[in-house]
């Protein structure tokens, strides 16, 4: 038994078994996520959703897998072969790789490391590289063209998603995800962020690609993409396995560092089963709300894309930034935090009302007849 | 803001009301009975013939031409059973190129002809084009069979 | 230190091919983009792929034949389509049409105009990226008035119902309550899409001030419709040649202000409103009588003559020219198709604006291909 125990002690065959149980819970949490995604689609849209595969349709994921997995793998003959062949990894690996640094429960993740937020964020931006070697090797106009606009997307949003992210662990004074959600105790941090949430929300939902802000692949304009010409497995790759993965590591880092993570309310006191409830309801509900979003808004153009992240987002994030620099230097009480993030995303939400306001219904003549 | 946040509540509200999609096979909806699936004739089950006389109205009316009738003596008639002196020899009805205008229903005037107010007269899915050409047994065969009530207009 | 001059970067504008097969032309239909970056310099719709010579096989159709062309050429308002033929085939034959039957066709062509708005709102909202919400609920709306339309001339799509000189039969018993309820319904209906639209953000910046057409320009290219009245012209053939017998009900016409994308949208929903208003009027009115006039003769034979007859479609006007040599089947008949008209200011509408926009553009002219191309 003691063998056992320092076999398992050996510094890689410890870091082999928990990277096999994340990939692991990341497979069955993109292959649950693709049914509940059609599903709650379906139910906003009043309609059923899958139903015939398996009872209710549980077993549609497992029908999905195996039809991508059987499909002729296609290759433009004047496709650059090998960014053809690398892009779906580039944009894969580091979307699982972000899952390395999340702490599930007080004392479990794959590695906790000090620096832990900074490498997420660092990890988190390479999936663009993938999305730009795709529409380039794939020899297409249009796929070029979705190349471009998600590139310009992406890395326009990080901008934001970054600055949102320091502003808060300025608060909590230090990058490690578990002083994070230690430090937020009794109170989660979306009460004092509210602006620096709404930010990380909006950035995470163009970062998914997800409508609003789907440019990249417009379905009823360029049809796809940067993905127009990838098929079956690599398709299967580049847009379920990348999306979902960061979808579910995305919001897992939300409600860690917003929502409590594992420990509120009452998580180090009841253990980790109690943790691990937390953190994946928290996740589940932050994912149902992107899911909500992207069934109701219509797309936003990529000029007003653009706009919306370098004339709102960026100045935003930079005055949550300040406001955080200010009531920390000068020592102001909790309550402050909350005010003026408040009232920051009020003047936001104004600003964004008054450019846009519909001046006036459309008029009507009443034209009566006379007979 | 509000705009986005009143579309986002006007989804919650539909989110949570019942969806209105059946299970189409296993499921199926109700037809109204003045359906217009693709015709059929009809069976007098008194005399035991069909109503067609074979007079052609049918043939000359139809907007695609896709009826292809001929008229013979009816053996019926000659045995006294029958008030009917000349009854349908060949009758031939694509279904491929019928557009189920009805026309052919209004111009008869025997009422041998119908429309198909079940579903039979939808699910016709074949495999070859051939097999929609359907001949005076195929055409017969429900009627015969007393699964059709077919409605008469007013 | 000698600085050198900057010389712009050579560029070349692509074509972008907005195919025959496309999520979102409506249809078969070609643009070819020329596109500089991301603006559109030029455009060349290509159109004909669905033509089917709907007008030269008339010519070979009795009247009550050449009805079913009809439905399928204007394959969204059938109704509206099919009582433009039959006024034409009766102001040239002189028929009179009894009470009961113009009640009977002012009701179910409003309720189609209801039909044909929804499914523009339905596939505009899928241009604009909302993935199939706005569609369904477009859909489900527009299943409950197909229902009643299955009850009364069975079929869904095809309606074939009426005839020169009324429709083919009375309508079902509980036709009045169906209409009824419809009404109350569609109100709601159009509360849930407006919910979702009207003043979303989102909606309102992509659509505002795009392809806007001025009321001159609307006027010289022929417009016609709710592109017309959007651009700020005031003219409903409802109400400046009224037809059938809609000078006996009281309803209002929806006027834009700037011509773009979304006055047209705002002018349509509200138009659904209006006709809303137009068919609870027509059920109080409806009398009981016949359907048909008592001496229709067997064989229909118009006399020598020739006859342009237009109505309000939900597209804009409808008209049809009928040539008859006095035998049974038309000698001409010839259809003005208010999409091929109103595809006419395209180019003007889409140069300028993004290749986002484009689509965008082409949906709110609400083309039906089946018309553009006959």
């Amino acid at each position: 038994m003691s063998q056992l125990g320092d076999f398992f002690d050996n510094v890689w065959v410890d870091a082999f078994w928990r990277l096999l149980v994340v990939l692991v819970l990341m497979v069955v949490v993109v292959l649950v996520l693709t049914y509940v995604e059609r599903k709650v689609i379906g139910r906003i849209q009043m309609r059923l959703g899958p139903m015939r595969t398996g009872p209710y349709g549980i077993l549609q994921p497992i029908a999905d897998m195996i039809k991508v997995l059987l499909k002729e793998d296609l290759r433009p003959a004047t496709a650059d072969r090998v960014a053809f062949e690398l892009a779906p990894f580039l944009a894969f690996v580091p979307a699982f790789l972000v899952l390395v640094a999340i702490p599930f429960t007080e004392g479990w993740g794959v590695r906790v490391l000090s620096l832990g937020l900074l490498y997420f964020i660092a990890v988190s931006g390479l999936p663009v590289l993938g999305y730009i070697v795709a529409g380039w090797g794939s020899d297409n106009k249009y796929a070029l063209l979705g190349a471009m606009r998600s590139a310009a997307q992406l890395i326009s949003y990080e901008v934001p998603f970054v600055l949102a992210v320091l502003a808060l662990s300025m608060l909590a004074g230090s990058l490690n995800l578990v002083d994070i959600v230690e430090r937020q105790g009794r109170v989660p941090f979306i009460v004092w962020q509210p602006l620096g949430f709404f930010i990380f929300l909006t950035c995470v939902i163009s970062d998914l690609t997800r409508r609003p802000f789907d440019t990249a692949a417009a379905e009823s304009e360029l049809v796809g993409g940067p993905w127009i010409e990838f098929s079956g497995i690599r398709w299967s790759i580049l847009y379920a396995l990348t999306e979902y993965t960061s979808m579910f590591a995305l919001t897992l880092l939300g409600s860690l560092i917003f929502l409590g993570g594992w420990d509120w309310p009452l998580g180090r006191d009841l253990g980790w089963w109690w943790q691990l409830i937390l953190i994946f309801t928290k996740t589940a509900s932050l994912i149902l709300f992107i899911m909500w979003a992207t069934a109701t808004f219509p797309r936003v153009r990529v000029d007003q894309l653009m706009a919306f992240c370098w004339k709102l987002l960026l100045p935003l994030a930079l005055v949550q930034i300040f406001l955080n620099g200010l009531i920390l230097v000068y020592g102001w009480p909790d309550w402050t935090l909350l005010l003026t993030s408040g009232l920051a995303l009020a003047v936001a939400g104004y600003v964004i009302y008054a450019t846009l306001r519909v001046r006036g219904p459309v008029r009507t003549i009443a034209l009566r007849s006379g007979a | 803001m509000l705009g986005v946040l009143r579309g986002l509540a006007g989804t919650l509200s539909t989110m949570v009301r019942k969806p209105v999609t059946i299970q189409y096979p296993t499921v199926h909806r109700g037809l109204p009975e003045r359906e217009r699936g693709f015709p059929l004739l009809l069976w007098d089950h008194e005399v035991g013939e069909p109503f067609c006389t074979g007079c052609h109205a049918c043939e000359r009316a139809c907007p695609t031409e896709c009826i292809s009738v001929t008229m013979r003596d009816n053996p019926l008639a000659a045995e006294e059973k029958s008030k009917r002196r000349k009854i349908v020899g060949h009758y031939l009805l694509d279904y491929g190129r019928c557009v189920r205008c009805r026309i052919c229903v209004e111009v008869c005037n025997f009422s041998a002809i119908t429309m198909n107010n079940t579903w039979r007269g939808h699910e016709l899915s074949r495999y070859d084009r051939a097999d929609l050409v359907m001949d005076l047994e195929k055409l017969l065969a429900q009627s015969k069979a007393r699964q059709i009530e077919p409605w008469v207009a007013p | 230190m000698v600085v050198e001059e900057e010389r712009d970067l050579e560029t070349i504008d692509i074509h972008v091919n907005v195919g025959p097969q496309h999520p979102a032309t409506h249809g078969v239909f070609r643009m070819v983009l020329t596109v500089s970056g991301e603006k559109v310099v030029d455009v060349v719709p290509h159109i004909g792929y669905m033509h089917r010579g709907a007008e030269k096989l008339s010519e070979n159709m009795d009247y009550r034949q050449a009805l079913i062309y009809q439905d399928r050429t204007e394959y969204l308002a059938q109704f509206n389509a099919e009582m433009c033929y039959v006024m034409a085939v009766e102001k040239l034959a002189g028929i009179e049409v009894p009470e009961r039957a113009e009640y009977i066709r002012v009701i179910l062509a409003e309720l189609n105009r209801i039909t044909s708005h929804y499914m523009f709102v339905g596939a505009f909202a899928t241009d604009l990226g909302v993935y199939g919400t706005i569609f369904t609920y477009a859909f489900r709306e527009r299943e409950y008035i197909q229902e009643l339309f299955e009850s009364v001339s069975g079929d869904r799509m095809m309606y074939g119902y009426f005839r020169p000189g009324g429709v083919v039969w009375d309508v079902s018993a509980d036709f009045k309550e169906r209409v009824r309820w419809l009404c109350k319904q569609t109100r709601v209906g159009i509360n849930d899409i407006e919910r979702l639209l009207t003043r979303n953000e989102i909606f309102v910046a992509r659509c505002r001030d795009i392809g806007a057409i001025a009321a001159e320009d609307a006027i010289d290219y022929g417009l016609s419709g709710p592109m017309l009245r959007a651009s700020g012209v005031p003219v409903d053939l409802r109400r400046e040649e009224p037809y059938s017998i809609y000078d006996r009900f009281d309803f209002d016409i929806p006027v834009g202000e700037r011509g773009d994308v979304y006055d047209r949208y705002l002018v349509r929903m509200e138009e659904m409103r209006q006709s809303v208003r137009i068919v609870e009027q027509a059920l109080e009115q409806m009398p009981e009588g016949p359907v048909l006039p008592e001496k229709l003769p067997r064989r229909l034979r118009p006399p020598l003559g020739e006859v342009y007859m237009r109505t309000e479609n939900p597209r804009g006007e409808y008209g049809i020219y009928l040539v008859s040599k006095g035998g049974e089947k038309p000698y001409r008949l010839k259809i003005r198709s208010s999409c091929f008209c109103n595809l006419m200011a395209l180019k003007e509408m889409v140069v300028g604006h993004y290749v986002a926009d484009a689509v965008i553009i082409l949906g709110s002219v609400d083309i039906v291909l089946g018309e553009v191309d006959r």
